[in-house]
């Protein structure tokens, strides 16, 4: 730490100086955005008191004439039914695809293309590739599934083979020399070795796809209790209602963030 | 350790050598050869050790011999095969028999004693069944005799990334046994070890060399031990071999011909090593 102090700060002085210029220029358009823009003659206070309003009606007043809370729970299944089709699907192939991406597994050329390719679908956000697979599927839930299906993919891909390649090239090596070959290699040391990495990347990639599934079924019509929200919110207007549908929303990823925590603290110790 | 000195002399020459290296090359790119026309052959048991300054060959000669790198040219045949000759099937069959152990273990440090050292049956499994790992009840057994030889029953269930160095590579010399070997090749088994556990591995070598009858190859930094453990000692010198003889004929001008340069730092510490 002493020796980095000791470092003279010139190189980034530069970079600092770039940052402020930056941070001063988006001050600047914001303040005149601001300045300028057209209300269309609305009452600011008024609008945002019944904003507030609004939020007090959905957070405090929850409840519903049309959704009872048995129907909004199989809502929610139906929805974390989505999360866990897309993730099983997504990580099933993603192993495969993790092995051949995986520097201490596979060729070179090979590595470089899956990792390329992935990284390109990763670039593209889910909601958009379930629009593309709507195009020949149509809006619903297959294109929901294909869609978050192919992006889990690209997720998982990239985590499983970084994980692979924490087990260390001489290892294989080792059992490569002692006659063991690439399936044996790969099923008895690379992915035990790996699997506590393997669990963990792949409930986060569930919690993501829960939140997507939420999501979808509002935008994509993929049913679950996304599509729910959604005609609450913006069909028949019923605030009561969305907070409703919130809460439900909130205690289900609260409840798998702790089952997620769990089973990574569990296999931490056990491992 | 006490097998040792149980069997003092053995037969020099029992017919056919277990492995025969002649005009071995390796040419990794357009300079120098890493290895320039080696040749020497290994009977059954016997216990070799290759000495020389580091980046002579010696790493690259242990791993030309089960094809861990290709040779250039030259041969080395196994039991009267041609290893250049193997098939993939056959090459896998080959590498069975030959255990490996490494300078720093190269375990799957995350797995435990037992499931490492099981490791060592993979190469007789077909491919199905190594990758399921089916080990039988009999592999199972062995596997806990051969933990128990080497002195880590206690530990049979232990990730091996909480085992100290010495321990990890008797781990290692447990997994390479559980191949059943004929030879077992050794590169710098001890250097990353202190002195205590350096004795304790080399004193499991040879016991394992001169109970079960294989035959080692063992890469070493210290002259001093490759002359106490050694029936045999192999000098490389960039590439080429330039001393093939018994300890006793390791004068110190051998050992400055073996090591160049660095040598009289080594002769004077073997002239210690003698003077204790
Ligand atoms: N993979 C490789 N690619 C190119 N050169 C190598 C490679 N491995 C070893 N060498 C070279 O071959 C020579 C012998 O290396 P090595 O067998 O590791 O020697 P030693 O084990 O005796 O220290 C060295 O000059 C080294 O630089
Ligand atoms: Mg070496």
């Amino acid at each position: 730490m002493t020796a980095l102090q000791q470092i003279p700060g010139r190189p980034l002085r530069k970079e600092k100086v770039v940052i402020r210029l930056l941070l001063l220029g988006l001050a600047g358009t914001t303040i005149y955005a601001l300045a300028t823009l057209d209300f269309g003659g609305i009452d600011m206070a008024e609008a945002v008191r019944d904003t507030l309003a609004n939020l007090k009606i959905i957070f405090l007043h929850p409840g519903g004439p049309r959704l009872s809370f048995l129907s909004a729970l199989e809502e929610v299944i139906i929805t974390l039914g989505l999360a866990f089709l897309t993730t099983l699907f997504g990580g099933i192939i993603a192993l495969f695809l993790g092995l051949l991406g995986a520097q201490n597994l596979s060729p070179k050329p090979v590595t470089v293309v899956v990792m390329a390719l992935v990284a390109l679908i990763r670039a593209v956000p889910t909601i958009l590739w379930v629009l593309i697979f709507a195009v020949a599927a149509g809006l619903g839930s297959t294109a929901a599934v294909v869609g978050m299906t192919f992006h889990s993919i690209s997720y998982l891909t990239k985590a499983y083979a970084e994980s692979f390649e924490d087990l260390d090239r001489s290892v294989i090596e080792a059992l490569k020399a002692s006659g063991a070959n690439w399936w044996q290699i790969v099923f008895q040391a690379v992915i035990p070795s790996s699997f506590s990495y393997l669990l963990s990347w792949t409930f986060l990639r569930f919690e993501i796809n829960f939140a997507n599934a939420v999501a979808m079924g509002a935008a994509a019509g993929a049913s679950g209790v996304g599509f729910d929200l959604f005609m609450a919110s913006g069909f028949y207007f019923d605030l009561r209602e969305v907070g409703l549908i919130t809460y439900i929303i909130l205690a289900f990823a609260m409840a798998l963030e702790a089952a997620a925590t769990r089973a990574k603290g569990r296999i931490k110790h056990a491992g | 350790m006490t097998q040792v000195s149980q069997f003092p002399g053995r037969p020099l020459l029992s017919g056919r050598p277990l492995l025969e290296v002649s005009q071995l090359v390796k040419r990794y790119d357009a300079g120098k050869p890493a290895l320039d026309g080696i040749s020497f052959s290994i009977r059954k048991g016997e216990f070799v050790s290759v000495i020389g300054p580091s980046g002579a060959g010696k790493s690259t000669l242990l791993r030309c011999i089960n094809r861990m790198i290709e040779a250039t040219s030259g041969e080395v045949s196994f039991e009267g095969a041609s290893v250049g000759l193997l098939d993939r099937k056959n090459l896998k069959r080959l590498r069975s028999k030959i255990g490996m152990i490494f300078q720093h273990y190269n375990l799957v440090e995350r797995l435990t004693v037992i499931e490492n050292v099981l490791h060592g049956r993979l190469g007789a499994k077909s491919t199905l069944a190594g990758a399921a790992g089916h080990y039988s009840r009999e592999e199972k057994r062995q596997a806990t005799e051969v933990i128990a030889m080497l002195g880590l029953s206690d530990h049979l269930y232990q990730r091996c990334d909480r085992l100290s160095g010495g321990q990890k590579q008797r781990v290692g010399i447990a997994r390479a046994l559980l191949q059943d070997p004929r030879m077992i090749l050794c590169d710098e088994p001890i250097a990353s070890l202190d002195p205590n556990a350096s004795r304790n591995i080399m004193e499991q070598l040879k016991r394992f060399s001169q109970e079960m009858d294989i035959a080692l190859i063992v890469n070493l930094h210290q002259v001093n031990v490759a002359c106490k453990y050694s029936d045999r000692i192999l000098g490389v010198n960039a590439g080429r071999l330039v001393f093939d003889g018994r300890p006793e004929e390791l004068t110190p001008e051998k050992i400055s011909q073996i090591y160049g340069a660095e040598s009289r730092s080594l002769t004077a510490e073997l002239g210690e090593q003698y003077a204790s």
